[in-house]
């Protein structure tokens, strides 16, 4: 019974962590999704994200969360201008020069968070990131619970928003037929560009509750786009909820890795889910 | 297209060229300039490769550290079992092949950007590996679990650096007999037209896997050599990100898919880290900023660039 005991902790610390990696996902989806870009900066632009919200919180005191009211307006900006001014004059090109930019974008990140902060490893410790709860006699973080709650509130949040409002809608034609969609009207060039600012504003929230979460530094973004992708190759593309569960199979993973394995092997075993995924389901276990 | 016979084109200015990279030693220059050439031969080799992939191949390869790394590692395996460091190129450098045809199993079901994804998981999983697993006993060194490279006493800065002459002369004649051969030419129907060359007889995932394993040998070869030089080997920054990034912009800058381009572009980017080798964190972002740049201005780099220039200018067009 305590073995049983012992393993639902990694069981519901992985589910939760799930909504974490879902929510980082969520914004690379997204970009891939519109715009057939795999965005390799966007780790970087989550990470980037949790310093602005360290800076805020260490600087000017702000708590990371209340934070996000300046955070979001200004990735969204950035991916705004990303997208205007380099990718889209890429698009043309051909198939390598986005993706060589966004690596090129990635490391200008990393570079620029590594002058400035260091490479020192950094939290956003907050009074409530240390407190953990007691549910059924398994211990919770409450950061835990807190990423798994605004995972589910932005994905609720944007599925609403493609679904009911015009600019969502333009948004889902764009990604399914850009010819189309600029037949009926549609200005892509522009949708392209809010598209990505609407992913990184989401990066923005995941790089809050990333930073709550975990230690982070200014390459931890390569890890947790890997983590993201591998939500995507499991979850499929297009699928709210299959983003939903790919992250609750990594989370999974990581946990029970680590219950397993020790914490030094848990990020392995996502990796190597990941591969495994790869090599049997490319387009993903829920994708068409 | 004009049709050279390799090797005999203007084949007296490359073998002067080469006569005196050979005996530059010997002339007394100074160890700096050995370094700086040495480094240049290493990049090359593996820029070289990194363009047979991604410039002919299609192969947006971003596992090259995990080729670099595993040769580095085997060659640490080689000579603490007492055995010589030369085997230890030859041996990293099959492990390096090998390991390359064991991984093309799940990415090569993978197509253009979503191969560059998977191969990126590749290295970042291996860091993690070699953190955990010590293949061989014996005192810590470097960055948690680094090993010092034996048996590498009366080696001077001379011998590592005809050493990576050697390979990096090797590459450059090696890419010329590929691109010449029919692998090289099976290569460019594919990158013309992947569809039509499939339905013409060209054994478009063969062809591929054949240029993944050479580009993962020839890369081994070097990175070995690189760790001979350097002496110890560690996980951080061996399998790092940095490795891809020298190679995509020596690649990148001299032009992407044009046999000479990376020799120009490697002549830049170790210029560019003799300039900036002070300012460590700076560098790098420095040759962000010049990667985003050429690709948006110059998506051909220098030699595409020069080519066009002549192109334009002659009254007969080549075209290639």
């Amino acid at each position: 019974m305590t073995a049983l005991g012992n393993l639902a902790t990694p069981l519901v610390m992985g589910v939760l962590l799930g909504g974490l990696y879902g929510l980082i996902a969520l914004g690379l989806s997204l970009v891939f999704g519109v715009m057939r870009l795999i965005n390799v900066a966007h780790g970087d632009l989550v990470i980037l994200g949790t310093y602005f919200a360290y800076f805020a919180f260490t600087i000017l005191g702000i708590d990371p969360i209340l934070s996000l009211f300046i955070g979001m307006p200004l990735l969204f900006a950035l991916g705004f201008a990303i997208q205007k001014y380099l990718m889209s004059r890429s698009f043309g090109i051909s198939m390598e020069v986005p993706l060589i930019i966004a690596f090129g974008i990635s490391l200008i990140i990393q570079n620029v968070n590594q002058i400035i902060w260091t490479p020192l490893s950094r939290g956003l410790t907050t009074s409530y990131a240390l407190e953990s709860f007691v549910v059924g006699g398994v211990r919770i973080p409450l950061a835990y619970l807190l990423d798994f709650i605004a995972a589910l509130i932005v994905m609720l949040l944007l599925s609403q928003f493609l679904r009911r409002t015009y600019l969502g809608k333009a948004i889902v034609a764009a990604s399914q037929d850009t010819r189309a969609a600029q037949l009926m009207g549609i200005n892509t060039a522009r949708i392209y560009a809010l598209t990505f600012g609407i992913a990184m504003a989401t990066a923005a929230v995941a790089g809050v509750f990333l930073g709550i979460t975990f230690p982070f530094t200014p390459i931890s973004g390569i890890a947790f786009l890997i983590i993201a992708f591998g939500v995507i190759i499991i979850g499929g593309l297009g699928s709210m909820l299959g983003t939903f569960i790919g992250g609750i199979v990594l989370g999974l993973a990581q946990t029970l890795g680590g219950y397993f394995l020790g914490a030094a092997a848990q990020m392995l075993i996502a990796y190597i889910i990941v591969l495994v995924v790869l090599a049997i389901r490319p387009q993903g276990i829920f994708g068409r | 297209m004009k049709v050279a016979i390799p090797g005999l084109r203007g084949g007296l200015v490359p073998l002067v060229i080469v006569v005196v990279l050979v005996v530059l030693p010997i002339l007394g220059v100074p160890r700096a300039w050995l370094l700086y050439l040495f480094l240049f031969f290493v990049y090359l080799a593996m820029a070289n490769m990194w363009n047979l992939l991604a410039g002919y191949s299609g192969l947006i390869s971003l596992c090259q550290p995990a080729f670099i790394g595993l040769a580095g590692y085997t060659l640490v395996i080689i000579t603490w079992n007492g055995l010589p460091f030369y085997l230890g190129i030859i041996a990293g450098a099959i492990i390096a092949a090998a390991f390359a045809l064991l991984i093309s199993i799940p990415v090569f079901r993978l197509r253009g950007i979503y191969f560059a994804i998977g191969t990126l998981v590749v290295p970042e999983a291996l860091r993690i590996v070699f953190f955990l697993w010590r293949p061989v006993g014996g005192a810590l060194h470097g960055g948690g679990a680094g090993y010092m490279v034996k048996g590498l006493a009366g080696i001077s800065m001379s011998g590592f650096y005809w050493m990576a002459l050697a390979i990096g002369i090797t590459s450059i004649f090696l890419m010329r007999v590929i691109l010449r051969s029919r692998l090289g030419l099976g290569l460019a129907a594919i990158r013309d037209n992947d569809n039509t060359a499939a339905s013409s007889g060209v054994d478009v995932f063969r062809l591929k896997l054949y240029s993944f394993v050479i580009g993962a040998f020839v890369t081994g070869i070097a990175g070995a050599i690189f760790y001979i030089y350097q002496g110890y080997i560690e996980p951080v920054s061996t399998f790092t990100i940095r490795w891809t990034m020298i190679l995509i912009l020596s690649t990148v800058i001299g032009g992407i898919g044009i046999e000479e381009g990376p020799i120009v572009g490697t002549v830049i980017v170790v210029i560019l880290h003799f300039l900036l080798a002070r300012y460590a964190g700076l560098s790098l972002l420095i040759q962000g900023i010049i990667l985003v740049g050429i690709m948006l201005l110059a998506p051909q780099g220098i030699m595409g660039f020069i080519r066009k220039a002549r192109a334009s200018r002659s009254p007969v067009t080549v075209s290639h």
